[in-house]
């Protein structure tokens, strides 16, 4: 007994002793296996062999197919291997982060507009511009203002991974049977007027993006004229409180004319999960919306989800008391090269292959949104199943005509201030505060957050 | 009604309600595993009937292929070496550790036992920054180690107070018996320490390995290959909020998940079952 | 020839209490330096800094600390929150886990089944398939708003829409789960020799009586450690809230460690959670004190 305590005592002491003599604390995650502490890391060499990570989130399609490209691409470029990680969402951004406060972040990652200023603005990112003015990275096919989005300062630190809008998906079989019609790029009256309605024929109600407030209150800002954040990203880019009353009230009215469905349906679900969406879950009329405010890539999953309800669906934009200033195109996520890359050359190689090529896009066939170039958009259209090619449609008919450019990305801090707006939110829903009080409230505190 | 028939009614009363109430206690587990059989877009839609009305394999074998050729079977084999090692190194360390704390008064002692109490209150989530950036100073971001070492050193404070309780329970007349016997510390402490503190040993081993298979956290920093993911980090890929989840498949290898965790508990529980005899003041 | 002797002393030396008890504990001792002080210390270098993860921290002194009592009112209800939810839960959980150990404790054949019955929910922790099944329990037209109106109360409550009950669901939720605190009561239970019990029994004692004078005495050493253990975990408790309810309605479920959460990775305002999460350890560590200084009056010391 004894003897064995001692041997598993030295075994753990002579693990740890082996691992101290480890490598250099600067070296990126292409490691080991389980049984040594020694890390092989194995660069590029001159010979074009390269060990590259990417990290993605997503969900088992994206990750499958990923996976088949990366290994079409390791055939074609023998000598490339890839190490992949992929995590969910909220995994995904803690690791990244972790990561990179060590300087040890993978080669290749998948970026969001969320936190693309963030992680650019620290030098996290690399500046790609050299690359596509040497051609290395081809990007005659995007579109510029596609292009301008992975832009922060001038730099081009993130390439479209796939092209996203604002998009209104609604129960067109409810509206059917009811007699209602709506039409696209409605204004706000308008799309009152059907809440009232469908809510008065059928006992439905309407969520206007209940928990998810930082998606509609740009949009109704840009509306207005105005930008949520100001240029310098330090304020908000309102001038008084005023300007933010409008978006409150357009939840103060809801509940008090009775139409918006109320806050407690979420409490019970998850949020921003698809299947769990008033638009196609809830046991009773009042604990559903006959639409819901997501964005063109959802909208296979709306539709696979609606159809297990026995719903039809259809697609129109989100209402605006001015669509064309407030609609937009939006990359859904970027491919970014991050600066701890001990590849970049061979990692803009993957990243143009991934952006232009055909055959890469013809297995990945537009998961993570329609793809930023428009070659590419053309050559695989054939393969899209109907929804996507809904989406391609969409967005080319109905909001790139009327649209116009997105927003600066989000600047330090932005995510506090978005919460505030929703704990705002719910508060205005719950009948705890006014429209007017939470305008002011999310001035006042909202400078004061941005301003540090 | 003679005592026999009384006590006839009496077990099977005890046996009605202690096995109904525990069926009440399990509801959401068997939702879950009856979930996994159903067809995974219904699993919402039909969330208040248990029994499938259609059952389906499909979300099994959907979730064991895991993902880009790795199998979930790959994923288990991994859990079952981190966590069956680590607690390994858990029981032994904790328990030497705790032998310590409870009969030897030493220089320092108090400052340690207050160092181990500390240690167990900071969220784990302050400390991941910080242990990442340490563990890459030691070379070991990417490997296992960090799940695994740490454990050998009794880290866990929780397992060393566990086991350091029940020791105290045990008499010292005993530990003077072996001192005139010339039995040394060391060899008491294998010899008598250890077979007497088994259900405390079980206990932490069933705790010990519940927690290294659940744990994500550690794994989601430090292991970048794929293929090492644990049970823990695969699960997680199947949920993917904005695009639809697939809670079938989840489920299926959740419930497969539960087993291993299970079928430890049955087993070793019975090593809580046999009573401890102290009568060793003859041995 | 002096070799044995030599080897004797050594072994004389390494086995007085004092060197021994070094030599015992000298996993945690290296286990700590190596593993736990280091991070320790970094986090509370972080927490006197602005830090922000992707940026070298800064240092500003004590301004998170001043920043957290004097210009945070969400501090405070995270505290009032995790204070409510820690001293309602652990009780109740130690009392259901204590009643259903001396339940099970007697060995039938089903024991074990009925054992694991009990013990599994508290091994779904951090499940989705548990989050998700609470909530639905828990919403409008969910069972537990069925039951009720079985027993004659009509009602489809919001039990996780209002701000008065959805820290009850959480509630619920954590004594559901006491079958871990009941593992450790049915281990020490067994530890009890049954020759007291015997003896006892031919005195005539009855069960209360037995119960009361041998069984509980004799397990306040473990209930005192179960005591201590799930009040830090009840003030550390995480999962639940941030999956099942992300500290809504208004706060009201808002744990004091999904806001340090919040302010360390979804704001970025890391150095603010670090201090947040030292000062959790010092409230916590003054609980503990507290707790252990009660011991004196009501925890039997010795052995059987």
């Amino acid at each position: 007994m004894k003897k064995v305590l001692a041997a598993v005592l030295a075994c753990a002491m002579m693990l740890s002793l082996a691992a101290c003599q480890g490598q250099d604390p600067g070296s990126n995650n292409n490691d080991s296996d389980q049984s040594t502490a020694a890390a092989v890391g194995t660069d590029s060499n001159a010979s074009g062999e390269a060990h590259l990570t990417f990290s993605w989130w997503g969900n088992q399609i994206r990750n499958e197919r990923t996976q088949e490209v990366l290994d079409m691409y390791s055939q074609e470029y023998s000598g490339v291997t890839f190490d992949v990680q992929v995590s969910d969402w909220g995994d995904y951004w803690n690791k990244l982060a972790t990561a990179s406060a060590g300087h040890a972040l993978p080669d290749l990652v998948q970026m969001d507009y969320k936190y693309l200023k963030q992680y650019a603005d620290n030098g996290m990112l690399l500046d790609l511009t050299p690359y596509i003015e040497s051609g290395a990275l081809d990007a005659g096919g995007i579109e510029e203002g596609i292009l301008k989005s992975g832009t922060v300062d001038g730099g081009v630190y993130a390439i479209s991974a796939g092209v996203n809008a604002p998009a209104l998906l609604y129960n067109k079989t409810l509206l059917n049977e009811n007699g209602i019609s709506i039409k696209d790029n409605m204004t706000m009256d308008e799309f009152y007027a059907v809440c009232k309605e469908v809510y008065e024929k059928t006992g439905v109600k309407t969520n206007i993006s209940y928990g998810l407030g930082e998606n509609y209150i740009d949009y109704t800002l840009r509306g207005q004229g105005l930008e949520l954040y100001s240029e310098d990203g330090k304020a908000l880019g309102v001038s008084s409180a005023e300007d933010l009353q409008p978006y409150f009230e357009i939840y103060e009215n809801g509940i008090a004319e009775g139409w918006l469905v109320s806050p407690e349906i979420f409490a019970e679900r998850s949020i921003g999960t698809v299947e769990q969406d008033p638009l196609v879950y809830g046991s009773s009329p009042d604990a559903r919306s006959w639409c819901n405010l997501t964005y063109s890539n959802a909208i296979s999953a709306v539709w696979a989800a609606a159809d297990a309800d026995g719903i039809e669906v259809e697609v129109t934009t989100w209402p605006s008391v001015d669509p064309a200033a407030s609609n937009f195109l939006k990359p859904a996520m970027f491919y970014s090269v991050t600066v701890d890359s001990k590849n970049p050359d061979e990692a803009v190689r993957v990243l143009n292959y991934l952006t232009n090529s055909v055959e890469a896009n013809q297995v990945l066939l537009a998961e993570r949104g329609i793809p930023a170039s428009s070659v590419v958009t053309e050559g695989i259209i054939e393969s899209l199943d109907e929804y996507q090619k809904m989406a391609v449609e969409y967005i080319n008919n109905v909001v790139t005509p009327n649209s116009s450019p997105i927003s600066a990305p989000a600047p330090d801090n932005s995510a506090e201030v978005l919460e505030l707006l929703d704990q705002l939110q719910e508060q205005v829903c719950y009948g705890q505060i006014t429209a007017v009080d939470a305008a002011e409230k999310l001035f006042t505190e909202g400078n004061k957050i941005l301003a540090e | 009604m003679n005592i026999k028939v009384r006590n006839g009614i009496g077990k099977t009363i005890y046996h009605v309600i202690v096995c109904a109430v525990g069926l009440i206690m399990i509801y959401p587990l068997l939702w879950m595993i009856f979930s996994s059989f159903k067809e995974t877009n219904t699993i919402f839609a039909t969330a208040g009937e248990l029994i499938p009305k259609e059952v389906t394999l499909e979300n099994y074998i959907n979730g064991w292929k895991g993902f880009a050729q790795v199998s979930f079977g790959v994923f288990f084999k991994n859990s079952l070496f981190i966590s069956v090692v680590a607690t390994i190194g858990t029981v032994f360390s904790s328990a030497l550790v705790a032998y310590s704390l409870s009969r030897f008064k030493f220089f320092g002692k108090k400052f340690l036992f207050g160092a181990m109490m500390i240690s167990m209150m900071l969220p784990a989530q302050v400390l991941m920054i910080p242990q990442y950036l340490w563990y890459q100073q030691l070379g070991w971001v990417g490997t296992y180690l960090p799940l695994i070492v740490p454990y050998f050193f009794a880290t866990q404070g929780f397992f060393i107070y566990l086991i350091l309780n029940f020791i105290d329970g045990l008499p010292r007349e005993l530990d003077e018996a072996a001192k005139i016997d010339g039995c040394s510390r060391y060899k008491y402490f294998a010899k008598v320490i250890i077979p007497l503190t088994v259900p405390a040993l079980v206990t932490a081993a069933i705790f010990s390995f519940i927690w290294r298979w659940d744990d994500f956290l550690s794994a989601l920093l430090y292991v970048n290959k794929t293929e090492k993911y644990p049970v823990s980090l695969a699960l997680k890929l199947f949920s993917d909020p904005g695009a639809s989840s697939d809670y079938g498949a989840m489920f299926a290898m959740a419930t497969l998940s539960i087993l291993p965790v299970t079928l430890i508990f049955i087993f070793f529980q019975k090593y809580l079952v046999d009573g401890i005899a102290t009568t060793g003041l003859k041995g | 020839m002096n070799q044995p002797k030599q080897r004797n002393q050594i072994a004389k030396w390494l086995d007085q209490e004092s060197v021994a008890g070094v030599v015992c504990a000298f996993p945690f001792i290296a286990g700590f330096l190596l593993f736990l002080l280091v991070p320790m210390l970094i986090s509370l270098y972080y927490s006197f800094c602005n830090y922000n993860i992707l940026s070298e921290p800064a240092w500003v002194g004590f301004a998170n600390y001043i920043k957290a009592f004097t210009d945070d009112p969400t501090f405070y209800q995270s505290i009032g929150v995790t204070f409510f939810y820690a001293l309602i839960s652990v009780p109740l959980r130690l009392v259901f886990a204590l009643i259903v150990a001396l339940i099970l404790l007697k060995s039938t054949k089903a024991t074990p089944i009925y054992r694991a019955l009990y013990y599994l929910p508290s091994i779904m922790g951090g499940s989705v398939a548990v989050a998700i099944l609470w909530k639905r329990m828990f919403a409008m037209d969910g069972i537990i708003n069925t039951l009720l109106g079985v027993i004659g109360i009509k009602t489809n409550f919001a039990w996780l829409g209002s701000t008065d009950t959805a820290i009850w669901v959480l509630i619920i939720l954590a004594v559901w789960q006491f079958g871990s605190s009941m593992l450790i009561f049915l281990s020490s239970l067994k530890q009890i020799p049954a020759s007291l019990y015997e003896a006892a029994k031919v005195d005539g004692a009855k069960p209360w009586f037995r119960f009361w004078k041998i069984t509980f005495p004799l397990l306040t050493p473990t209930i005192f450690f179960n005591l201590v253990m799930q009040m830090i975990n009840g003030f550390l408790a995480f999962t639940q809230a941030y999956i099942i309810t992300q500290g809504k309605p208004m706060n009201s479920t808002l744990f004091y460690t999904v806001y340090m959460y919040q302010q360390s990775f979804e704001f970025y305002n890391t150095g603010y959670g670090a201090a947040l999460a030292w000062i959790m350890l010092l409230i916590i560590g003054a609980m503990t004190l507290i707790l252990f200084a009660t011991k004196k009056f009501w925890v039997y010391d010795g052995g059987a």
